[in-house]
């Protein structure tokens, strides 16, 4: 396999450029012809422009329907742009769609990409000879890969249509790492498994990264946690249109100016709490838990408004327990983008 | 160029190994068909046995000399049809096959290009459609005293010519399917019509002048005529030039007038994002 770009000297895994792509209307003359009602053609990406560099796990967010999917099999040279052009390690995915797949691995949660009626292995080898992989490398590569996602004797022996849901996603990535790519396009790659084997999963994913050569990453997810915890940098797509792209702790800083902060005090009154601090903190909420009470409010980030509390609160002979602030998440700022994005 | 061919062959290979495991988890289906070979060319024998078991038997004397021996010329004729057909609709059944299946994503996403998969995914079909159509052949042999003269070697030229032919058509096929995802008009008109019009259960000379002219520009007529007058009438190749001469006529405009429209198929699909639908 290839390890270097074919024309351009950026270092980047995957450039994409202006990007744009408009699924139009099958048969459109045909129908039209025939004055047969067709839909308007679907205007998935617009200008899209974004670079995943060399050994980053990239993150790619959205809502349903905003891009996600057209941009990784874009990038997997299964459509092709409309408008724009990708590259993958320096190869152009339309000009050079066969050595950009020699560098791509792609994992889908799509359990139907399989052959139920074959084992895991009869599926690896099939894809491997399809990779053009030699027969004993091939065997070696995934009797490791086997190892790496834990398959253990009973389930390799098992049709794939026997497996459980969890096992079959962890073959499609075991098939995406097949080649030994140095991109990997992963969508949803945790999106059926129990929480230890995402948690395995997902310390596996961020160890491809510091491997020598390293893998670059572009990981489409819904688990925003996920994202936080695995992306050096994340995108944010919204109806085919990238907003935002930053690292996580710069997005959510950029988009969510205010954090929630939540004290737990004992050894005052609610009356008390109220009269310190009401006038001083708009919106104050008290709520009473076993022998304590616990205050909440929002505040501008890095103001004084939890030094005034935490004042107010000891002079009233307060003892405080715990005081614990909730940052923005990714969802917050997703969310945010969302309700300015409804009311243009 | 070397490491070109290894890397087809492997992927033939990889397809070929596929289907076969994918036939023994199928077993039952494999063997019902086997059998329904052995009944089909089992009732043909006595179907014929009812003409030419009778004294004012005129098969003797026919002038259709392809069919004195009715038995032996239905089994060629099905035999051939059977590989006729798998030229025609394997490669447009291949596709379809990996896109209604949800596999065609992952295939192409393999550094392999779209001509390769549909070739490679039928070559198992070509394989066991062999193995098929030597089966109404040595059912035939075997059990009723069917015997075949004349060069094996020429009737598989007329064989591989004709099946390259109708593997064009299977081309358009495919266009056909990749496009619009439904099985095609080419697949019922071909299908229906050359076991109607090509002569495979009975001569083309009693169609008539109307229908003599479908049969004519079918070219699983001439494919099958040069294959029964090879075997059946141990013709050798000065006799037999006229049917092959037209198969290579038919394989020179056709290759690549399908090649053409199949990669407008490719382009249009991909444009479209549907290649990987269905």
């Amino acid at each position: 396999m290839s390890t270097m770009g074919a024309t351009s000297k950026d270092s980047s895994a995957v450039s994409m450029k202006h990007l744009s792509k408009t699924y139009p209307v099958p048969l459109a003359r045909l129908k039209s012809f025939f004055r047969r009602p067709t839909k308007p053609p679907v205007e998935a990406l617009r200008d899209v422009s974004l670079k995943v560099r060399e050994g980053e796990i990239f993150g790619l967010i959205g809502p349903n329907g905003a891009g996600k999917t057209t941009l990784t099999k874009i990038i997997a040279t299964l459509v092709q742009p409309t408008e724009g052009s990708v590259t993958v390690r320096g190869f152009d995915s339309v000009r050079h769609a066969e050595r950009v797949r020699a560098q791509v691995g792609l994992a889908t949660a799509e359990e139907r990409s399989f052959y139920w009626r074959l084992t895991p292995v009869q599926n690896l080898i099939f894809f491997a000879r399809l990779y053009g992989m030699e027969e004993r490398a091939a065997r070696r590569r995934i009797k490791e890969l086997l190892a790496l996602f834990e398959f253990e004797g009973a389930s390799v022996q098992r049709r794939f249509g026997e497996l459980s849901t969890g096992n079959k996603q962890r073959l499609a990535v075991a098939r995406a790492l097949l080649p030994n790519p140095p991109v990997l396009l992963l969508d949803e790659p945790t999106r059926s498994l129990d929480p230890l084997a995402a948690a395995r999963l997902r310390t596996t994913i961020s160890q491809l990264v510091r491997v020598q050569p390293p893998v670059s990453i572009l990981l489409t997810s819904h688990n925003l946690s996920e994202v936080e915890e695995l992306c050096d940098r994340v995108a944010i797509i919204s109806r085919g249109v990238i907003r935002a792209v930053d690292t996580p702790k710069n997005l959510r800083a950029l988009h969510q100016q205010t954090e929630r902060v939540t004290i737990t005090v004992r050894g005052i009154e609610r009356r008390a709490i109220e009269e310190a601090l009401a006038s001083s903190l708009g919106e104050l909420e008290i709520a009473e838990q076993s022998n304590a009470l616990s205050l909440s409010f929002r505040r501008e980030t890095n103001d004084e408004t939890l030094d005034k509390a935490l004042t107010g609160l000891m002079e009233r002979g307060a003892h405080v327990l715990s005081v614990d602030s909730e940052q923005a998440t990714l969802l917050d700022v997703l969310t945010a983008l969302h309700e300015e994005e409804l009311k243009k | 160029m070397l490491r070109s061919v290894t890397l087809l062959f492997r992927r033939v290979w990889a397809f070929v190994v596929r289907d076969f495991q994918l036939l023994l988890s199928y077993r039952l289906q494999f063997f019902l068909r086997v059998l329904s070979i052995l009944l089909m060319v089992t009732a043909l024998f006595f179907v014929a046995k009812t003409f030419t078991g009778r004294a004012d038997c005129p098969c003797a004397e026919s002038p259709f000399t392809q069919w004195r021996d009715p038995l032996a010329a239905w089994i060629t004729g099905l035999a051939v049809l059977n590989y006729f057909m798998t030229g025609f609709s394997s490669l447009a059944n291949a596709i379809r096959a990996e896109q209604t299946q949800g596999t065609l994503e992952s295939v192409l996403l393999t550094p392999i290009s779209v001509p390769v998969v549909v070739v490679a995914s039928s070559a198992w079909e070509f394989v066991q459609a062999t193995l098929f159509s030597f089966l109404y052949l040595f059912f035939g042999w075997l059990f009723f005293g069917v015997h075949f003269r004349g060069s094996y070697l020429l009737a598989l030229l007329f064989l591989i010519l004709t099946t390259l032919v109708l593997a064009c058509l299977g081309i358009l096929s495919a266009s056909f399917a990749m496009v619009f995802k439904r099985g095609d008009p080419f697949a019922v008109l071909l299908g229906t019509g050359s076991a109607l019009f090509s002569g495979v259960f009975f001569p083309t000379q009693l169609l008539g002048a109307g229908f003599g002219t479908v049969s004519r520009i079918l070219p699983p007529t001439y494919g099958l005529d040069g294959i029964r007058r090879v075997l059946i009438e141990g013709q050798g190749l000065s006799e037999v030039s006229d049917p092959l001469l037209t198969l290579l006529l038919f394989l020179v405009a056709l290759l690549p007038f399908s090649l053409w429209v199949f990669s407008r198929a490719i382009r249009r699909a991909k444009r479209e994002g549907s290649l990987i639908q269905y």
